[in-house]
């Protein structure tokens, strides 16, 4: 654009047609065109998105976008879901929020993932967001049903209490009840994270029959069978649904009730839940089944035959979740009966034996990969693979976008020839050019990784256990991963010098995890002494790194790009370069 | 890398040290390994988390941790079950007397004597196994009967 005319466009129409402009990629480069732009672009930005809470502090973030609505934060990193981080370590919300409360007064929206968040911190939020709409707290924890019922109590216009996989402490306070009953505005309400005490159900029933706007609805398995129904009928409306605990045996009135009720809910495209569902009870849902676009069986301990019958039903599947009891066979039938299929998740349902205990190989996957043409984002747990269904996926399937495979034993080699799978990862990533997201697993020397550094260059997110032979993987990977955001690495022979010699790359990235890895404490703080924008975190609950012998390699290592600098809520067990002891400070 | 591959890898995973802690000091390791059991060989490291799920998913399907084990228990003819924690129990006498406590009847099992001419006093004891088949119980050695129950039933003679 000709500065001329940049700089005769009046500020409101700039704002004007920034309000237009969504995506946070999109703002930030609008905001680099021009000081001008910068400052307009700073007073209207409404919506801000933090990948890891600690990159930047709640300060900076005020201070440059003074007018936020709506905020998304990401606390500890991923390997958290599999408890490799310990509890202590970090992702305190309460000082975001104390920042905010004073700054944002319209702030409507708080989106939180991995975070651990105070019954203070939800009072805070209760009490300081006047027009509050939307509260999720993804596996968040430290909370308890003490700081939802100050949430009840006081949002009238929430549209949306998320509380999907955190863990929330049962005070014993019925908190449902804490919605007054002038309280209409619930349009999603996700609860099944909580425990048997903490839902009463009547006091459910009436928040339900009193809010129609109710589009989603995922309840915790403590609800029972016979109240499903009731539900269903209180809220015909609903698109998302997620039912509770089937394990009773059939009872006809019941059965008959609960089909009833399911087919008032001509909008239903989402159903999720069925822990212990009996089989007999699954006819129930069919009047719903050629709508559904999502199915989520994961908690459901049913066998192939019966899933295979329900699949026929859902021609319109999109998104499947589903444990191993669905077999080669299931996955057959599915893919001849779900074209639309774009993500599929198989689960398995002993992950602690060494035998299998259903029938399900990498057939499964591969049928799938031919009969499902917009097959995109794929999660697989299995305990056998070969190369050659590897390649015949990618070659059926190059618009794959997320390929996540956890063959369960580790180091497992090719069934079929004994080989590792640089083969099969290569073709993978050779022939899907827009992935981005890829985890591994299986026997891998360093040669797959020379395939990801070459191949690879949309990747965003790997993940990486138990293989490998030197640092050259990690070289390979750092060195030729162009679009890379996050990596992580555990039980793997990487070290100090694949590190150090990419550190430059570090600071691109959000951040590395690697745990059980071969790198030493000195490297760590070389590392953390050439890059002052990285922080350098070393968890390590064995005692300081600084007196153990010269040959000891740190246990876990969690290194971040930060404009914020080092922390001050680190916990002891957390050792950076720094040894100026007033920055431990308990949170 | 040296370690075997059959049934090693549960030997590190959290849920199968119980079962291997009290057997392993008594019995053939040979047996062990035919029967296909988890045994406790001290490891060069130790896996933990794996394979890499999250909690949810994997303690709601197994619901069990390195000291309990809880499985559920219905009688026949009632349609709320029980919940039985198996790793509380030595060995199926025990669990025997903790069941016919619980559901105030006798139970028949693989080892019982039942007086034929009263069998409406009695129940059998089934449990359901891996393969999704009901099995008396009692047949076969309690670490395995551990290692292969997914829940129990009692039904009427």
């Amino acid at each position: 654009m000709p500065r001329r005319l940049a700089s005769s466009l009046s500020d409101e129409v700039l704002e004007h047609v920034f309000s237009f402009i969504q995506s946070d990629k999109d703002r930030n480069v609008v905001s680099a065109v021009c000081k001008s732009w910068y400052e307009i672009e700073r007073w209207c930005r409404r919506k801000i998105f933090v990948g890891n809470c600690y990159a930047v502090s709640p300060k900076m973030v005020i201070r440059r976008f003074p007018q936020v609505r709506s905020i998304e934060l990401k606390g500890k990193p991923h390997f958290a879901d599999f408890n490799l981080v310990p509890d202590g370590w970090g992702g305190y919300v309460l000082q975001w929020i104390t920042e905010m409360a004073g700054a944002y007064p319209w702030l409507d929206e708080i989106r939180l993932k991995r975070m651990v968040v105070t019954d203070e911190s939800l009072e805070l939020i209760a009490k300081s967001f006047k027009d509050f709409k939307v509260l999720v707290l993804a596996s968040c924890e430290g909370f308890s049903t003490d700081g939802l019922a100050a949430i009840a109590a006081s949002c009238k216009n929430l549209r949306e209490l998320d509380l999907r996989e955190s863990e929330v402490d049962d005070s014993s306070v019925h908190w449902l009840s804490h919605f007054p009953e002038t309280y209409t505005s619930m349009v999603s309400l996700n609860i099944s994270c909580l425990g048997s005490g903490e839902v009463s159900f009547s006091a459910l029933e009436r928040l339900v029959s009193r809010c129609p706007n109710l589009r989603s609805l995922k309840l915790n398995r403590a609800v029972p069978l016979d109240k499903t129904a009731n539900i269903l009928r209180l809220a015909p409306q609903l698109v998302e649904f997620s039912t509770c605990t089937y394990s009773a045996e059939l009872r006809s009135d019941v059965f008959s009730n609960l089909a009833g009720a399911f087919s008032n809910c001509k909008e239903l495209r989402s159903l999720s839940g069925f822990w212990d569902v009996v089989p007999d009870y699954l006819p129930a849902i069919y009047s719903v089944c050629s709508r559904l676009t999502s199915l989520n069986l994961s908690y459901a301990t049913i066998q192939s035959p019966d899933l295979i019958k329900l699949a026929s039903h859902c021609p319109s599947l999109q998104h499947l979740l589903v444990l191993d009891y669905t077999e080669d066979s299931g996955l057959e039938a599915l893919a001849s009966n779900s074209k639309d299929l774009q993500e599929l998740r198989v689960f398995p349902s002993d992950p602690f034996d060494a035998e299998p205990n259903a029938s399900l190989t990498e057939q499964g996957l591969v049928a799938v990969s031919l009969g499902c043409p917009k097959l995109q984002s794929v999660l697989y747990f299995c305990r056998r693979m070969s190369n050659a269904a590897l390649v015949t996926i990618a070659q059926n399937r190059p618009n794959l976008t997320r390929f996540r495979l956890c063959i369960i034993e580790p180091k497992t080699a090719d069934y079929l020839t004994g080989e590792p799978f640089g083969v099969g990862f290569g073709a993978i990533v050779e022939h899907c050019k827009d992935l981005i997201r890829l985890s591994l697993s299986g026997l891998l020397t360093d040669c797959v990784f020379e395939y990801i550094g070459k191949y690879a260059k949309k990747l965003e997110m790997l993940s990486v256990a138990f293989a490998g032979d030197s640092d050259l993987g990690l070289h390979h990977v750092l060195s030729g991963c162009e679009s890379l955001r996050k990596l992580e690495i555990r039980d793997c022979p990487f070290g100090d010098k694949a590190l150090l010699t990419n550190a430059a790359k570090l600071e691109t990235m959000r951040s590395l995890w690697m745990s059980s890895c071969s790198v030493s404490f000195e490297a760590c703080k070389l590392l953390s002494q050439k890059m002052p924008r990285l922080n350098v975190e070393v968890i390590d609950e064995r005692g300081p790194p600084d007196s153990r012998p010269e040959n000891y390699t740190v246990d876990k290592l969690y290194i971040y790009r930060s404009v914020a600098g080092p922390r001050f809520d680190m916990p002891p067990f957390v050792w950076t370069k720094d040894e100026d002891l007033a920055l431990r400070l308990s949170p | 890398m040296g370690r075997p591959t059959s049934s090693s890898s549960s030997i590190d995973s959290p849920n199968h040290f119980a079962f291997s802690s009290t057997a392993s000091s008594q019995r053939d390791l040979t047996t062990d390994l035919r029967l296909g059991l988890s045994i406790s060989i001290a490891p060069p490291f130790v896996r933990e988390q794996w394979p890499p799920m999250k909690a949810a998913v994997a303690e709601e399907e197994h619901e069990c941790n390195s000291s309990t084990f809880y499985v559920k228990v219905y009688m026949e003819g009632i349609p709320i079950g029980r919940k039985l924690d198996l790793l509380a129990h030595e060995s199926y006498y025990d669990l025997i007397r903790t069941l016919e406590h619980m559901f105030h009847t006798n139970i028949i099992w693989a080892e019982a004597e039942m007086d034929r001419d009263h069998y409406e006093k009695y129940h059998v004891l089934t449990y359901e196994d891996k393969e999704g088949d009901w099995m008396m119980v009692g047949d076969v050695p309690w670490e395995m009967f551990l290692s292969a129950v997914r829940r129990l039933k009692i039904s009427k003679c």
